[in-house]
């Protein structure tokens, strides 16, 4: 295909239209202010804001002082934000791997044209609309070790149930199976890769191999890689900032014994229960680097793994 | 044939919409949130019942209308307790749009030593509520290095509650005077109760004690203290701490099978109400356990569901092997008044007639004890129709007189940081993640720190 390339030197309604140019995008640059503005506002300023709070010593009530890097210092000694950190880390490496596969297996069950495929989607999908809080109160309700229905069910069948979020030993990993029960968007997104995988690819893996699991392996995850970067990106970031449940279920304190205690929920209680502004703040640096590194590793790495349609190799 | 001419409409130009939406964003900028002006006064209330509510707004509009000048704004009542409720006390007053007081269930110090709220004294001086007429105790409570941040208005008096008729099935003596006088007592006589039926633990005495607010008081029972105000110190891991708390977890081990979750599966033993996580009825109220601690609050509570028996008594403290003397506690009613009230001295004379007059009427419908010496005690009104005159002219006594032993709690400008830290101690212990001593000596490091880092300016 070729492009006509008109010479502005020798058109006379080159001026006009880069006059007209020039009009439409300030006038997209106009239709954008509110935005940009709300943007710069609410987003960067914040940001910047907390850089600056990071490296001072701010309790909201008094003025802020400069301390430089104290707050950071402060960091590495407090013990709650090692142990937060470590859970939250625990949290992000087993529940991250365990939805891609749990939001992947489902997706490929939906993904079975059925009369009740709609009905289905539907159904997975709803918990995902329940909000953070409430679903956490049924989770604590269900899991009561005294009056819970799934304890009294394994009770029933002779089985010793655990005291899940009562047992420090027990509730970091009850916390990332609660973890798994909003799959809804995840599996969103794959079926949404899987319904847009090419009729003849699949037709030809079909005559190629009868095996499912070849044609699984070898040609439909490869082709929804962008799709599982997607969702592992999004994944990483949003288990590192785990907050609603972590706070519902084990309060400030990360009962029991500090085992559901995420990093977002020591950072909470620093800046608004303690009101050390200056040290969540340092806190909040620290993990939008982390987050931040670890997304453009992902990124980086991604370059061997992920294929999209229409790129040679 | 005419056809009807319309006006075309005027098209929205981009400019239009441009300044349309700025006029908008501007409008919703400035609108004020308050409208409050001086002369009117506002009070907040982080919670409570439409009752406690009502009397609050009653009390402030009735002698708002008595003096000249004055109008009572609509009470806020409700704005969610502890954390939620500093946090939004504090929004305000670093917005600009204080209440001119708030009643506060947390340690006045805490925010006032950062100059969240004005210093009473020089006010109190000049009033009929000077600093001699209220218990020593629990005016310390609200007071750091010489200043005075808020006003003990009303407490709830902590003591031990009893099941009497759950004594006398037992053939024990249920009177005041033949309650346990020291720990070795109590936990004897609560064997005397304890059932189990396998895992499944059915009637209970006693339990060994784990409210983070009230720990102060089990540590003065025992001869320690959790923080000396006086020289700025915790003192979560003294030696009379580190032994209570293995006193508690051998009394665990002995009587309920070292498994605080056992218990917590039967029920919710802890206090006189039910487990608010898992709805499981209070234990008190059912008739299966002797005695608890709680507070004077339950005397009008205890009837919201009511118990399975009619007759309950209150008696002291036991001491512990370290200590010598019963001593009390309290949940505070503190009230404080803002940094940048817009009507300090209004705000201060509301709490004066509060303390006073406004106290004796709170309490004759609430039982929240009067502190004041001034405020002259009539019993509420629940408590003679529950429970006769003579019970509760008995009770009223008997917390008048609880008030005068308070043990020093509430006090630390770093109370919640505190609290928490006491929290997770008592969680490690009971669910054996930490012997007491290592769990103590780690709260106290992070709260004498904190502490530290707060005071330092």
């Amino acid at each position: 295909m070729t492009y006509a390339l008109t010479s502005g030197a020798g058109d006379k309604r080159g001026p006009r239209r880069r006059r007209a140019g020039r009009s439409e995008g300030r006038a997209g640059l106009l239709f954008a202010l509110p935005w940009m503005t709300a943007l710069i506002l609410f987003t960067f300023v914040p940001l910047l804001l907390t850089f600056i709070f990071a490296q001072m010593k701010f309790q909201i009530t008094g003025p802020p002082k400069w301390i430089g890097w104290d707050n950071y210092e402060a960091m590495l000694i407090d013990s709650a934000v090692w142990v937060s950190a470590k859970n939250s880390a625990i949290y992000a490496i087993v529940s991250v791997p365990l939805k891609l596969v749990l939001a992947l297996g489902l997706a490929l069950l939906l993904n079975r044209a059925t009369s009740l495929s709609g009905f289905y989607r539907t159904v997975f999908y709803l918990p995902f609309l329940m909000p953070a809080v409430a679903g956490s109160i049924v989770f604590i309700l269900l899991l009561s070790p005294g009056a819970g229905p799934i304890n009294l069910i394994l009770e029933a069948l002779g089985f010793s149930p655990p005291y899940w979020l009562k047992d420090p030993n027990a509730a970091l990993w009850t916390l990332v199976l609660i973890s798994l029960w909003p799959l809804g968007v995840e599996t969103l997104v794959f079926l949404g890769g899987l319904q847009n995988i090419p009729q003849d690819v699949s037709e030809a893996a079909d005559l190629d191999s009868s095996r499912a699991w070849h044609k699984l392996v070898w040609i439909t995850i490869p082709l929804i890689t962008p799709m599982i970067l997607f969702n592992l990106v999004i994944g990483v970031i949003s288990s590192f900032q785990v907050f609603t449940q972590a706070l519902v279920i084990g309060g400030t304190t990360g009962a029991p014994a500090e085992s559901t205690l995420m990093y977002m929920v020591v950072l909470y209680r620093a800046a608004f229960r303690y009101f050390n502004v200056g040290f969540a703040a340092a806190m909040a640096t620290v993990l939008f680097l982390f987050v931040l590194l670890l997304t453009l590793l992902i990124f980086r790495s991604a370059r061997s793994w992920v294929y999209y349609e229409g790129e040679s190799r | 044939m005419a056809y009807p001419v319309f006006a075309k409409p005027k098209a929205l130009d981009r400019r239009g919409f441009l300044k349309g939406t700025a006029a908008s964003a501007a409008a919703m900028i400035a609108l004020p949130a308050f409208a409050q002006t001086k002369g009117e006064l506002l009070l907040w209330l982080p919670g409570g019942s439409d009752l406690f509510c009502n009397i609050h707004t009653g009390l402030l509009t009735d002698w708002a209308a008595k003096n000249n000048g004055l109008t009572a704004s609509e009470t806020v009542c409700g704005l969610g307790q502890d954390t939620a409720f500093n946090q939004a006390l504090i929004g305000a007053i670093t917005g600009g749009t204080p209440p001119d007081m708030s009643l506060l269930w947390d340690a006045p110090v805490s925010l006032g030593t950062q100059g969240a709220f004005l210093a009473l004294d020089d006010m109190m001086a000049k009033s009929i509520i000077s600093a001699d007429t209220w218990p020593g105790g629990l005016l310390a409570s609200c007071q750091f290095k010489g200043q005075t941040f808020g006003l003990p208005v009303t407490a709830g008096i902590y003591s031990m509650w009893y099941n009497e008729e759950l004594f006398e099935s037992k053939g024990i003596k249920s009177d005041r005077a033949s309650f346990p006088k020291t720990w070795d007592e109590m936990r004897a006589l609560s064997k005397e109760f304890t059932l189990w039926e396998g895992d499944d633990l059915k009637v209970a005495g006693f339990m060994p004690p784990r409210i983070p607010e009230s720990l102060a008081i089990w540590s003065a029972l025992n001869g320690g203290k959790l923080f000396d105000a006086a020289n700025s110190k915790y003192t979560l891991d003294s030696e009379q701490n580190i032994d209570m708390f293995n006193y508690f977890v051998d009394w665990l081990n002995e009587e309920y099978k070292g498994d605080i979750n056992l218990v917590d599966r039967a029920g919710s033993f802890m206090d006189g109400y039910a487990n608010p996580s898992t709805g499981q009825p209070s234990a008190f109220r059912e008739g299966r356990i002797a005695g608890i601690e709680s507070g004077s609050w339950l005397q009008g509570d205890i009837y919201d569901p009511a118990p399975t028996f009619t007759r309950w008594n209150l008696a002291q403290f036991p001491y512990g092997p370290g200590g010598t003397a019963s001593v009390s506690g309290v949940w505070p009613n503190w009230f404080v008044i803002p940094a940048n009230s817009l009507n300090p001295q209004a705000a201060f004379d509301y709490l004066t007639y509060l303390s006073t007059e406004g106290a004796a009427i709170w309490f004759s419908q609430i039982p929240d004890i009067p502190t004041n010496s001034q405020v002259k005690l009539v019993p509420p009104a629940t408590l003679i129709e529950k429970r006769g005159e003579d019970f509760a002219n008995d009770a009223t006594a008997f917390y008048s007189e609880q008030a005068k032993i308070v043990a020093p709690m509430w006090d630390s400008p770093v109370q919640g940081f505190g609290n928490d830290q006491i929290r997770l101690a008592i969680e490690k212990i009971y669910t054996k993640a930490a012997t007491p001593k290592d769990a103590l000596a780690e709260a106290q490091m992070a709260s004498q720190a904190e502490l530290e880092r707060v005071m330092a300016g």
